[in-house]
């Protein structure tokens, strides 16, 4: 998986050094690193890192802290303090209480159900286009992430072609978002702000995007472009095409483009 | 007086058996404290709050795992449970203290070397400058990859830090490797 030109990145050490991945991805990595010293060399570096901040950590700490017992006997003492509750049964409080507050377990009852219902109905709304779920990153995951980049300094870029990302970077992201093996070669490590837009390397901004959904990146190209040339031509703030692109690039396009499906030329 | 005699018959069933499972809950609720009071003290204690201060998270910390586990509530991982908790009423106590101008030496300086202001000269003498280097690298490092680090010294996997610090999986990864690249940059002067 790793070619010998390319070095591993120090995450991708640090992760492997650390039992963190996959058994695959560290196979992987491992198999390069016996075969390159300049990665074993840089893996011995942060393991020595890593004892030396424990050994101060330790020395700093371990010394301070006082003994356990009298802490011990008065957490004991709150404990016995506290009022007895038995553990939520819900049927109990509903049998226990009064009549008014039946009617009102029943009013909430039938406010959750509806609440469900019209919850399931967007679910399955939702399910029937499943493109859109796999053509958005996860916002936990890849919430965008921007470099400090002015106006001037975006529009001012001669090359706006997207720089391709590291292989080692590529693994950590299709970790990160549990793709395993086969299914990779249907997707596209992508930024999800593009650098044309300011957008950063970091990892918070890279998302693997299938190509084979309806929103492919073609279609975001498209809305990239857009975006830029807005930005550029000052009908758009930079900070606000950042934000649309990151919170939901599918809406944004919608939005720029008034249709509801991406365009003939864009696919 | 026949009420009275009823009312005992009655509730003394009940009262038995919570007191059972009572009993049981605080043994559970003690032993975790003494498996883990020392890593989230130290924890805490890193990341910028005093000593009295730490003890006293730690005790609200294992109250709420009380009141977490008497009403029945998920069991699962609470060694994260516990950071989680004692990290969140780690901040709160340093934003209250900030606020009401209280401001604790270490959680001012953030960074938990701030805890023995006064070494000796002999300690002084004793720290190489290497591990002056490294304090430094450490005292000047984001709050957040210092969350991270001090996490992972207390044993914790990298998707429980990511679960005690509301970050993905991925910027933990980063911020760790981030530290310690500026640590190994540090040692090598």
């Amino acid at each position: 998986m790793l070619s010998q030109d390319s070095h591993v990145a120090d995450e991708l050490l640090l992760m492997e050094l650390e039992g963190e991945l996959s058994p695959r991805v560290a196979k992987s990595v491992r198999t390069h690193i016996e075969a390159c010293w300049r990665c074993r060399a840089r893996r011995q570096e942060l393991e020595r890192s890593i004892a030396d901040f424990i050994h101060l950590h330790q020395r700093e700490l371990d010394g301070q802290l006082p003994p356990a017992a009298g802490p011990r006997a008065m957490l004991k003492a709150r404990l016995a303090q506290l009022p007895v509750s038995a553990p939520e049964r819900p049927w109990q409080w509903f049998v226990g209480w009064g009549r008014l507050v039946r009617v009102a377990a029943v009013s909430v009852s039938v406010l959750l159900a509806i609440g469900w219902i019209v919850n399931r109905a967007g679910a399955w709304k939702r399910s029937a286009s499943p493109e859109r779920l796999v053509s958005t990153p996860d916002s936990t995951l890849t919430p965008g992430a921007t470099v400090l980049a002015s106006r001037r300094d975006v529009c001012s870029q001669a090359n706006i072609k997207n720089r391709d990302v590291p292989a080692s970077t590529q693994l950590l992201v299709f970790e990160e978002y549990g793709i395993e093996r086969a299914p990779r070669r249907a997707y596209e490590v992508d930024y999800l702000v593009t650098p044309a837009l300011g957008g950063s390397d970091d990892i918070r901004n890279l998302w693997p995007q299938p190509y084979s959904s309806v929103w492919n990146a073609r279609v975001k190209d498209a809305l990239e472009d857009r975006l830029r040339e807005m930005v550029c031509s000052g009908t758009l703030d930079l900070a606000q095409a950042q934000h649309e692109i990151a919170s939901n690039w599918i809406e944004a396009y919608k939005r720029y483009f008034h249709t509801d499906h991406p365009l003939a030329e864009h696919r | 007086m026949s009420a009275p005699a009823k009312l005992e018959v009655l509730v003394a069933p009940a009262d038995s058996l919570d007191s059972g499972i009572r009993e049981s809950l605080e043994d559970e609720v003690v032993r975790l404290f003494d498996q883990l009071r020392e890593r989230l003290l130290r924890y805490i204690v890193a990341i910028g709050l005093t000593i009295p201060d730490g003890e006293e998270v730690i005790q609200e910390t294992f109250l709420s795992l009380f009141k977490h586990l008497q009403s029945g509530r998920s069991r699962d991982n609470l060694q994260g449970w516990l950071f989680r908790v004692a990290h969140n009423l780690a901040l709160k106590r340093c934003q209250r203290a900030r606020r009401s101008s209280e401001l604790l030496a270490s959680a001012a300086a953030g960074t938990y070397a701030a805890i023995d202001p006064s070494p000796s000269p002999e300690d002084q003498f004793a720290n190489s400058q290497a591990q002056q280097r490294l304090l430094a690298v450490i005292q000047a490092l984001p709050e957040q990859d210092r969350r991270c680090l001090f996490l992972r010294a207390e044993g914790l996997r990298y998707r429980e830090i990511a679960a005690v610090l509301d970050i993905s999986l991925g910027a933990v990864s980063l911020s760790l490797s981030r530290s310690l690249t500026r640590m190994a940059r540090a040692a090598q002067g």
